[in-house]
């Protein structure tokens, strides 16, 4: 090889944003900073990760859970423990997935006669051995493609990759709706899996016959690694830097305030009426939800020399749009019209945005 | 579980409240929004959210 083959290889290989997946070494955990969730369906624990569980209280998800060593490379994963020996029904389904926006897939091709192959690479590691599943779904879900691969050797971290032939059917966004869900599954019903290594229309979870995690107390299913790119070949995992990875989470939640610290600026529209503007840093995927916790004298707002505490934004989003909103208190506040101030924020408090698919 | 919420400025609806769990949610009228997504399923399922309170 000569170096300037070596070079265009290593080129090829270091081609910037080829992974679709964000977040996929597990890095970002706005929402929990490292602790245990017990998940409620459709909840998102660590960044872009969302968790599909049919029953409450079978599994736990933690970033690091465990504190085992990751792979050479890595600092972090996505962790799961089994909560109980729970045997699954025909219809209950449990998985972690990302739903990856539509115009992140959209040179895929999907739903054409030009689809495109894309490989998914993943580092794995169960304290169970035997055949595990996931699978490529379109966010309409009615197009899923189960996949299955084999863990080898207990609590052993092993890397995986599986080849999937673009879809030609199907209805596929190519917007701000999702593109791709990309799930893996540690339990599911007869009902919610599918025939391995084939396009099927209908939504599935698993395939038919991989192993259940949550049907053994203890057990463990640790992810990370995870890259979703065009091609019939794994490559070596896009490292992007901290600030970037950030940002394209925070395109779908944004960690605002978390404990004691500063709002941002804000003022008394009336005497009995606060407003706030929040920029936010990243353009996010729609007008946001605000998510708040609530409580005595949460939050405040320094105005004319003085601290005016109030228990939480209670008159809401404002007029929010993908780039800005306000955020509004109407209750138990009191000042006067038209003076501006500083709000904070106080032990126990959290201001987050989603705009999660 | 969902409560339009006034605005004094625009005088007008724009969001609705929903708590869940130690969480209050605040979710825009923004048709890509999923929250506002499920918030309209749940209205076409014949629900009803609590009226705004004008001083809210």
């Amino acid at each position: 090889m000569t170096n300037a083959v070596a070079l265009a290889q290593g080129a090829s290989n270091n081609v910037t944003f080829r992974n679709r997946i964000i977040n996929g070494a597990m890095v970002i955990d706005q929402r929990n900073a490292g602790a245990s969730v017990t998940p409620t369906n459709q909840q998102y624990t660590l960044d872009r990760w969302y968790t599909g569980v049919g029953q409450t209280s079978k599994l736990t998800i933690q970033q690091n859970a465990g504190s085992v060593t990751p792979p050479a490379g890595f600092t972090n994963y996505l962790g799961i423990t089994s909560s109980s020996a729970y045997s699954v029904t025909s219809t209950d389904f449990f998985y972690v997935q990302q739903s990856v926006e539509g115009f992140n897939i959209a040179d895929l091709g999907w739903g054409t006669a030009n689809a495109q192959t894309v490989t998914l690479s993943f580092w794995v590691r169960s304290s169970l051995t035997g055949t595990f599943s996931g699978t490529l779904r379109n966010y309409s879900g009615n197009r899923t493609y189960p996949f299955t691969y084999t863990i080898s050797s207990a609590n052993t971290w092993e890397q995986k990759s599986v080849t999937i032939a673009g879809d030609t059917s199907g209805t596929w966004y190519t917007n701000n709706n999702g593109g791709v869900d990309v799930g893996f599954s540690v339990g599911a019903g007869s009902s919610r899996s599918g025939t391995a290594g084939a396009w099927a229309g209908a939504a599935y979870y698993a395939a038919t016959g991989a192993t259940s995690v949550v049907g053994t107390s203890g057990a463990t299913f640790y992810i990370t690694g995870v890259q979703l790119e065009a091609g019939s070949t794994a490559s070596p995992f896009e490292y992007r830097q901290y600030g970037t990875e950030l940002a394209l989470c925070q395109r779908y939640f944004l960690m605002w305030a978390n404990g004691s610290g500063n709002v941002g600026l804000g003022g008394y529209y009336n005497s009995t009426y606060v407003t706030t503007s929040i920029a936010f840093p990243v353009t996010m995927r729609s007008g946001p939800t605000l998510t708040q916790t609530t409580g005595t004298n949460y939050y405040g707002i320094y105005s004319n020399n003085t601290l005016d505490y109030f228990d939480s934004f209670s008159s809401g989003i404002q007029q929010a749009t993908v780039n800005c909103a306000g955020v509004d208190c109407s209750t138990n506040v009191s000042g006067t019209s038209g003076s501006i101030g500083r709000i904070v924020s106080n032990a126990g408090s959290y201001i987050g945005f989603s705009a999660e698919l | 579980m969902y409560k339009l919420v006034f605005n004094q400025m625009t005088q007008k609806i724009e969001c609705v409240n929903k708590q869940e769990g130690n969480f209050l949610l605040s979710i825009p009228f923004d048709p890509d929004n999923t929250d506002y997504q499920a918030y309209l399923k749940w209205i076409e399922e014949g629900n009803v959210p609590t009226p705004a309170e004008e001083n809210q």
